[in-house]
């Protein structure tokens, strides 16, 4: 059984139809890539999972339970940590205290999450100097780092990552993906990506989206192959990304 | 040089209030980005039940104290599930008119208990006063000064200390991103709503032997702290409580040096000269919306 099953799902904004019938599988231990254009519905499938998007149809199975319709605290409390698009980081908290906050989801005492807080900076030791830092005050990069840490403070079964690609210098971006490599010996992922190239590196299996609808599936090698596929939607964007 | 200390302990002794009544309006519109304008009505209605308890019950006055202040914690329960949960998803405009009518509700209600005529409340201690040097302490004014420092002093350790605090700034930050870690954004928006009545509900039970408890009290003090907010920065706590008492300062002076009928004047002549010349305030935003 995957551990998230997702079928014929339908999410509207109003009267737009931002997916139109998905269907995507992702087994334990994996990392899964969907790839796609602007506007393909990326993130939206990441919202509906995570409960910030409703689905207006089709279904969303975690561990074989449905948890289409449930709200984002109580999908969080079930082990699926989103970390969004735009990083989200508190401005007005410090480092340290976004990424305890990431552990919301549990419950366990403070002095424990502090304890955890500190030990996640050997795994981001570039932010480990930022500790007291306001949020507002951080890097793209560094944000993208605190906003990984903190979405690991759930202990999530499944880390969902919409675009930790985006607005960095390309150094930076293989530093995230370095650590998205590290996570995956203990975490599910589900990432998102318009980096084709970086985003399959590290992937297990990707799935193209196009305008709501998944055209394609497969291994990372087997996207590469389909050669119409690669030159539309890896090729092309890998270059003006990479 | 008597008169100016004089005049100093009275303005920071009014001031103080505002500083109280200033906090609850910034708490909620942070958690809610709505300005809630019946924080004044907290005041008052915990004053008439602090009027109920101890005039027309004749209980003790510490027991009417707890008993309202316990009050004015289910009032801030009621007023959220009343007046902003049902709105919660609408943008601020319905939020705020929902405020308003709450506001005309609640002095409404009371004036058809209470009637027009204010009452009176005796103030906590029987010593009217100290004598301290050339200054003379009114017990009330020194009653107001040590609470409001005690809440301070709660109201830093609670948002900078505490876990729960974190929770809260980081819903008022961002709710959506809040939700995402399993904080409850519903029930961190019930403590804003609680934490805001009970300041609001304290700052009327004190200030009330002084003035006196009339179903106006509460849109007079919520405009001082509404205009103590903007002097002070909007949204920002501290500012809040130093506009608050600086307000308290200048129109205790403006009152004694230049006009007493111009009282309540020199509070919004200050606010207009901060809107002409430093719309940010003293502290000015010093978050970025977006980071």
């Amino acid at each position: 059984m995957p551990l998230l099953e997702i079928r014929n799902l339908v999410v509207r904004y109003g009267e737009i139809e931002a997916l139109r019938g998905v269907t995507i599988a992702v087994e334990q231990g994996q990392v899964v890539t969907l790839l796609g254009a602007n506007g393909a519905g990326k993130s939206t499938t990441l919202r509906a999972i995570s409960g910030l998007a409703k689905p207006a149809s089709g279904d969303i199975l975690f561990d074989g339970h449905s948890i289409a319709g449930l709200g984002p605290e109580a999908i969080v409390r079930l082990g699926i940590s989103h970390v969004p698009e735009g990083r989200r980081v508190f401005p007005g908290l410090t480092v340290k205290e976004n990424i305890m906050l990431g552990a919301s989801n549990r419950k366990v005492g403070a002095s424990q999450i502090s304890r955890e807080a500190d030990a996640m900076f050997d795994l981001f030791p570039d932010i480990r100097a930022f500790s007291n830092a306001l949020g507002w005050t951080l890097s793209g990069g560094q944000l993208q780092m605190v906003a990984v840490a903190r979405g690991l403070m759930a202990k999530p079964r499944l880390l969902l990552l919409d675009e930790p690609s985006l607005g960095l210098a390309p150094v930076i971006v293989q530093a995230v993906f370095r650590i998205i490599s590290q996570i995956r010996k203990d975490t599910t992922v589900l990432l998102v990506e318009q980096n084709a190239r970086m985003g399959l590196s590290v992937a297990d299996h990707g799935f193209v989206l196009e305008t709501g609808r998944i055209v394609l599936g497969g291994k990372p090698d087997e996207l590469w192959g389909n050669e119409a596929i690669a030159a539309a939607y890896l090729g092309g964007h890998a270059k003006s990304h990479a | 040089m008597d008169l100016v200390l004089q005049l100093l302990f009275t303005g920071i002794g009014i001031g103080a209030v505002y500083a109280l009544v200033a906090l609850g309006f910034v708490l909620i519109f942070r958690a809610t980005n709505v300005v809630n304008f019946a924080q004044g009505e907290f005041s008052m209605v915990a004053a008439y039940l602090m009027v109920v308890f101890s005039v027309d019950l004749g209980w003790p006055y510490w027991l009417s104290f707890l008993i309202a202040l316990a009050g004015m914690a289910l009032f801030g329960v009621i007023f959220n599930l009343g007046v902003y949960y049902p709105l919660r998803h609408r943008t601020y405009l319905p939020v705020i008119i929902a405020t308003i009518g709450a506001s005309i509700l609640l002095s409404n209600s009371v004036l058809a208990i209470y009637g027009p005529q204010p009452q009176v409340l005796q103030g906590w201690f029987d010593t009217p006063g100290i004598q301290l040097g050339p200054v003379y302490l009114d017990s009330q004014y020194l009653l107001i000064i040590g609470v409001t420092i005690l809440l301070v002093l709660f109201n830093f350790w609670f948002f900078e200390k505490t876990l729960l605090g974190k929770k809260l700034q980081a819903t008022s930050q961002d709710k959506e991103m809040a939700s995402l870690l399993g904080i409850s954004v519903s029930t961190m928006i019930m403590i804003t709503f609680i934490y805001s009545a009970v300041l609001g509900g304290l700052a009327g039970i004190l200030v009330a032997p002084v003035l006196f408890v009339s179903i106006q009290m509460g849109s007079t003090i919520a405009l001082k702290a509404f205009a103590a907010t903007i002097i002070g920065g909007f949204g920002d706590v501290a500012g809040a409580i130093v506009g608050g008492l600086a307000l308290g300062v200048i129109e205790t002076f403006g009152a004694a040096y230049i006009s007493v009928p111009y009282k309540d004047g020199f509070a919004f002549l200050v606010l207009i000269a901060f809107l002409v010349f430093r719309p940010q305030g003293i502290f000015g935003e010093r978050v970025a919306e977006k980071a």
